[in-house]
């Protein structure tokens, strides 16, 4: 049984946006024209040249970038739901939500000082 | 105003059959960047599945967490390792593949026995919507307040964790540092691809 309200709307813009794509390739097949060579292949056809392949290794610092916003995306997805009980929770629970916070922060910092956020 | 009980019948059947169709896809298709993308469908699906049963908050947090994040982890990692391979067969590999179906079909029959042993306590009322997130904060300050703070110490763990396997001492140094542009820049274009643009770039 489906309580939530409001959903509706949610669908009608998953429908919509399932049109997106669909409309945007659609059109583009009737107009573009059907020429074929090697630039049709390209990337980006108008755009820069692409310079080798696109399978290339990443730096680790993006994996460690992800590894870290995935880290503070949980931290959100706990504190949410303190923020939202907030008024009902008082200060023993704000007390404790800082030491949640502040033990994030050690690492934080630590990260910050042995160098993980930064390029080069 | 809800939504009608054929729209999340159909709803629900949409989720599920994209569900299984990317699981499918997960093990099936060859490429594993389209392996870990079709990942992020089932988790999506799991998502619409997790609101079709009024908990918003865990779908939020699904696609907070699962999408928005795990997912990403897989992608870079799989960019991070690059290896575009196509693996030889292996011999007797039907061996392989019926010990893997066994003991895959063994797990899904735990699995299901559990789910229908299990006596699920389902309370009458249902808290959905914000008061459902309230009582999930009350929960986290109170009876499950040290799980909430170990919470924060697994997650410094992580961090810490990642920080240390990270660092520039513990990545084997490629054997021509110097010459050996940065992985972070895009290496020489090969010759042979040059040919159409150096072409064009002639007759101008």
């Amino acid at each position: 049984m489906f309580v939530l309200s409001g959903y509706e709307y949610l669908l009608g813009f998953l429908l919509v946006c399932s049109l997106v794509p669909l409309l945007a390739l659609t059109a583009s097949k009737l107009v573009r024209p059907s020429r074929r060579g090697p630039e049709r292949r390209t990337t980006y056809e108008s755009g820069m040249e692409p310079i080798g392949g696109a399978w290339i290794q990443f730096n680790i610092r993006y994996y460690m970038f992800a590894l870290i916003f995935v880290i503070f995306d949980v931290e959100t997805v706990f504190l949410y739901p303190w923020a939202v009980a907030f008024n009902q929770l008082g200060l023993l629970a704000f007390i404790e939500a800082l030491i949640f916070v502040a033990i994030l922060i050690v690492g934080l910092v630590y990260a910050w000082r042995k160098g993980a956020l930064e390029w080069s | 105003m809800n939504l009608a009980e054929g729209v999340q019948v159909v709803s629900f059947s949409l989720l599920s059959l994209m569900m299984l169709g990317s699981a499918l896809g997960v093990v099936l298709v060859s490429n594993i960047v389209y392996s870990a993308f079709l990942l992020g469908g089932v988790f999506i699906s799991m998502a619409g599945l997790y609101l079709l049963l009024n908990a918003d908050f865990v779908a939020t947090a699904q696609v907070l967490i699962y999408v928005g994040a795990v997912n990403v982890l897989i992608l870079f990692a799989i960019m991070l390792v690059n290896k575009r391979q196509d693996f030889a067969p292996v011999p007797r590999a039907w061996i392989r593949r019926a010990a893997t179906g066994l003991v895959c079909v063994g797990l899904f029959l735990l699995l299901a026995t559990m789910v229908v042993v299990t006596p699920w306590a389902v309370s009458t009322q249902v808290a959905a919507g914000n008061s459902a997130i309230v009582a999930i904060g009350k929960h986290f300050f109170n009876d499950f307040l040290l799980p909430f703070e170990l919470a924060s110490v697994l997650l410094l763990m992580a961090l810490i964790g990642a920080v240390i396997l990270a660092r520039r001492e513990l990545i084997p140094e490629q054997p021509t540092a110097p010459a050996q542009p940065p992985a972070l820049m895009l290496p020489e274009r090969p010759r042979e691809l040059v040919s159409a643009g150096a072409s064009r770039s002639a007759q101008k």
